[in-house]
């Protein structure tokens, strides 16, 4: 089992007037080859960094800690980040908006010309070629090489965008929220062909998102991150079906699951904000089940087979 | 990267309603100011000949005429380049002499912009690459002062220094006037369009053609202050925001190397803004360059200027002030039209 | 972090170039206000020759005359401090009468609508190519020399600048929420417009006008270069640089007697430096995009 990626108490903050705001407070991970990984957290909860550190756009004035790994490389240790050759070679990255994401100055088949052209130093020819077949992968005609980025729609922009991480033949895919900008009915759309490509190309997919459920239908492991910390990790049976976390557990609750009648809950309250200091659970404020001892900060417990969990009351598990 | 035929009309509708206003403001300034309008458009002539010629001059206005027609008259006039006899120039025809003078003016500030367009890319650039670096401090401390410096009073310590130096070295150097009056004779150049070097071309006159180049040196440099400062601040702050866009963030992390990223993201997208800039500052470099122009003594717009302030005459003035309003119009809409052809974004 | 304008000068107020812009500024105008009392030769800076003209021109910098002599015998020094003064009366008249005439048409313009609105926004397309120092051309012509040609020629075009800028402004604060609740509930347009309009947008049109009088004053000082605003002997500096050139003798007299465009022209500089540096710090705090100040990704 190769592991693709792995991460160690990892943490990232943001170096901003002086001082530093946390938003990945020490985050464990191992990821093998092969599988995907979602990443289920609200907004600001320090996922999207978390994702910066792995593609590799982090801003200059980022600052980490701990250390993070791709297959032998080390990407991060300490306050020493290293990605030569990493980007667009081993890790390749679809961006969250798909609109912004693409240059409006250039046609399509520049954008691929020139990322392949940096990457294997082709010519236009090739990367034509290249392109074509990256976009039938995601169901685009090649007609769309001589368009601008503003005469397609946005589920064109991001199939685009994903034929373009494709075009890479990058080991590694991070998928920063690709079901946020898209329409409810288009969701289950772009996951199952984003899982398809997956299990068709043997990639590891780590994917962003706080849509737990259209986006668990392709997770083999997921990681439920809160406050800038993993309150859970798991395989997906795991994760949905015996959650170990109150989080977790709300979460789940307060996603419809199509099939299933059940009343929406909702969970009262905000997560606190990036780079406040927390001591003790930081779920804390928000938790139903919360005793005296959650004061203290928990430590990660292994519930079952690599199954992790943050909470003191993990093993007995009230909510089940 | 096509606008349609409406986007093009309505733009140019607008700015020949604009000139057509130019125009007429003109005519309204020598209404509207005290005096005669005849009297100040002949000149204000004296001595024998004074009747005659303030006659001429209302013939030629139409002032007996209502004022619409008169305002009508005037603006045909101006576009067939009929405004009536200088009077500092004896005889010469007002709009040709006018356009004549404003090819040498026009000429050397297009040098300056050769000069200075380069200039201020490649320090903009750097200045934002390295930004927040003692380089880019630098740049910009440097652009601030450059943009803040009169061009005439640099024009003046520029010919002070080689004035200096010439005559401790005691040879004489090719810096001031237009051209060298000797040389002139000599090849028996003639001026057709007013540009010295696109006149001295044709003539295939290469004798002439590099003495006036060297003469416009040193004003170029005078005129370029304003340019490379404006634009140097200008580039960086256009690079610094590319660079900051979220597709050269989806760029980067997609692995696309650093010298492509600048060569063809950034420079696309600043281009159409910074053409937009230089074309607006260009008119007002080109009045600079007209009061550069008188010191160094050249011929061209400045000194038709000073010649019109001794004459009275009016005439060269109004020609003046329509002639370069209307031509900071054109380059604007021009510079409108081609920054939406070549922005692809611009959806018309 | 204070937003408002104690906020932003707090914020300026860190970096050098502001720094340097305030003391240039403060210098410039502290001179301006004292320069009568202070200066050594009173009667030279307003432009009286002096009675022993042979024995003082073209005197070079000395103790006496600490910029040297002009070529009518005047004391240099007293003349470009007093230069101060002219330069500061200028261009605050200038700037306060455009922008009163630019936010009337401005904010009458984004606030009305409709025919108003497209007359107005042409005659400023009308005004916005005229060229001052021609318009100081014709004026001088037609009016004589003075300052109120100077005046004249700069507010005929500076007007139609801050005109514009105030409409964009305007047009964006017209369309809010509050305004046309404002409207609705029945107070009256003056009220509304002064009241929601002009405080909103007094803010950037004051920093955007800090940063223009720098060329406000090049001009100026442009158009007395040229002979056509300020007579020959008032203490301005494009008219002592227009003395040196042709009154004093051209170009190979001021080769022996540089001191009189060095000075007049290094003043004018620094104040123009002085606005424009402090108008710059102010206006990135003002503007959000520029507000980012790290370094890039390489």
């Amino acid at each position: 089992m190769v592991l693709a990626i792995k991460a160690e108490n990892l943490k990232v903050g943001f170096l901003l007037e002086e001082e530093v705001l946390w938003a990945v407070k020490g985050v464990d991970l191992a990821v093998e080859e092969g599988t995907t990984l979602c990443i289920i957290g609200e907004s600001g909860c320090g996922k999207s960094t978390l994702a910066s550190a792995i593609a590799g756009t982090l801003p200059p004035y980022a600052v980490t800690s701990g250390k993070l790994r791709i297959y032998d490389r080390v990407l991060i240790n300490g306050d020493v980040r290293n990605y030569n050759g990493v980007r667009g070679r081993i890790t390749a990255y679809i961006p969250q908006n798909p609109g912004t994401s693409l240059n409006p100055f250039m046609t399509i088949e520049d954008h691929f010309y020139y990322v392949l052209k940096s990457i294997f130093g082709i010519n236009r020819k090739d990367s034509r070629r290249i392109a074509i077949e990256a976009l039938s992968r995601v169901d685009l005609d090649s007609s769309i090489l001589e368009k601008y980025p503003h005469e397609l729609s946005g589920g064109m922009q991001q199939r685009v965008l994903i034929a373009l991480a494709l075009s890479t033949n990058a080991k590694i895919l991070i998928a920063d929220e690709p079901t946020s900008s898209i329409d409810a009915y288009l969701k289950f759309q772009v996951v199952k062909l984003i899982g398809k490509l997956q299990r068709e190309l043997n990639k590891t997919l780590i994917v962003i998102t706080h849509d737990l459920v259209t986006t668990s239908t392709i997770c083999d492991d997921i990681a439920i991150m809160y406050a800038g910390r993993i309150v859970e990790l798991g395989g997906r049976e795991d994760i949905v079906l015996n959650p170990r976390h109150p989080y977790t557990k709300m979460l789940l609750e307060v996603s419809p699951i199509p099939g299933i009648r059940k009343p929406l809950k909702h969970i009262s309250g905000e997560p606190p904000n990036l780079g406040v200091e927390i001591t003790g659970c930081p779920f804390y404020e928000r938790c139903p089940y919360r005793i005296e001892i959650c004061k203290q900060e928990p430590q990660i417990w292994e519930i079952g087979e690599q199954h992790t969990s943050s909470c003191w009351r993990a093993r007995e598990a009230p909510w089940l | 990267m096509t606008i349609s035929l409406n986007y093009l009309l309505r733009r140019l509708a607008l700015a020949f309603f604009i000139v057509i206003g130019v125009i007429v403001f003109s005519y309204t300034l020598i209404l509207a100011t005290p005096g005669d309008p005849a009297v100040k458009w002949a000149g204000r002539p004296r001595g024998p000949g004074a009747e005659k010629a303030i006659e001429l001059a209302r013939r030629e206005l139409g002032l007996d005429k209502p004022i619409y027609i008169q305002v009508v008259l005037f603006i045909y006039n101006f576009f067939t380049g009929n405004l009536g006899h200088s009077i500092a120039y004896k005889g010469q025809p007002v709009f040709d002499l006018v356009v004549m003078r404003f090819m040498s003016t026009l000429e050397l500030t297009l040098l300056a912009y050769i000069i200075s367009i380069p200039v201020a890319f490649n320090l903009g650039l750097q200045s934002a690459l390295k930004r927040g670096s003692n380089l880019d401090n630098l740049i910009q401390s440097v652009s601030v002062v450059l943009a803040s410096t009169p061009s005439y009073w640099l024009a003046i310590l520029l010919l002070l220094f080689t004035l200096m130096i010439s005559t401790s070295l005691g040879i004489s150097m090719p810096v001031y006037g237009t051209v060298s009056p000797k040389l002139e004779v000599e090849t028996g150049f003639e001026l057709i369009t007013g540009s010295y070097l696109l006149d001295s071309l044709i003539q295939g006159n290469i004798l002439i053609f590099v003495d006036a180049l060297l003469r416009m040196i040193l004003p170029a440099i005078a005129i370029s202050l304003y340019p490379i400062g404006a634009l140097t601040r200008l580039t960086r702050i256009l690079v610094a925001e590319s660079l900051l866009e979220d597709y050269v963030k989806a760029s980067i992390a997609l692995g696309v190397k650093r010298e492509i990223l600048i060569k063809h993201f950034v420079l696309r997208s600043i281009t159409p803004s910074f053409i937009q800039v230089a074309g607006l500052s260009f008119t007002y470099s080109l009045i600079d360059a007209m009061i550069v122009e008188s010191i160094f003594g050249r011929r061209g717009l400045g000194d038709l200027l000073i010649s019109a302030l001794y004459s009275a005459d009016f005439k060269i003035a109004v020609t003046l002030l329509a002639l370069l309003a209307v031509f900071y119009v054109v380059v604007n809409t021009v510079v409108d039209i081609l920054q939406a052809i070549i922005d692809p974004r611009v959806r018309l | 972090m204070e937003r408002g304008l104690i906020g932003i000068i707090q914020r300026a107020s860190r970096k050098t170039r502001f720094k340097a812009g305030l003391a240039l500024s403060s210098l410039i105008l502290i001179l301006a206000v004292v320069a009568l009392y202070i200066v050594p030769f009173p009667q030279d800076a307003l432009g009286y020759v002096p009675r022993n003209v042979e024995a003082r021109r073209l005197l070079p910098p000395s103790g006496d005359f600490l910029f040297g002599t002009d070529h009518l015998g005047r004391d240099l020094f007293s003349r470009v401090i007093m230069g101060a003064r002219t330069a500061l009366i200028q261009v605050l008249t200038v700037t306060i009468i455009s922008l009163l005439l630019g936010i009337i048409v401005g904010v009458t313009a984004a606030y009305f609508r409709g025919l108003i609105e497209t007359l107005l926004n042409y005659f400023v397309e009308v005004f916005m190519p005229l060229p001052a120092v021609v318009i100081a051309l014709v004026l001088r012509l037609a009016l004589g020399s003075g300052i109120h040609v100077v005046i004249l020629a700069l507010v005929s075009t500076w007007w139609a600048w801050y005109a514009r800028i105030t409409y964009v402004y305007a047009r964006g604060i017209v369309e809010l929420d509050y305004v046309v609740l404002a409207k609705l509930v029945g107070l009256s347009n003056i009220k509304v417009i002064s009241r929601h309009v002009v405080l909103n947008i007094i803010q950037p049109l004051v920093v955007q006008a800090i940063t223009d009088m720098g060329g406000v004053l090049l001009e100026a000082a442009s158009i007395n270069f040229l002979g056509l605003g300020l007579e020959p002997g008032s203490p301005e500096w494009g008219v002592m640089l227009y003395e040196a050139l042709f009154y004093a003798g051209g170009v190979e007299a001021v080769v022996k007697a540089p001191w009189l465009v060095v000075f007049p022209g290094l003043f004018l500089l620094l104040t123009i430096l002085g606005f424009s540096l402090l108008g710059d710090c102010l206006r990135e705090e003002i503007d959000p995009r520029l507000r980012r100040r790290w370094r890039l990704w390489f």
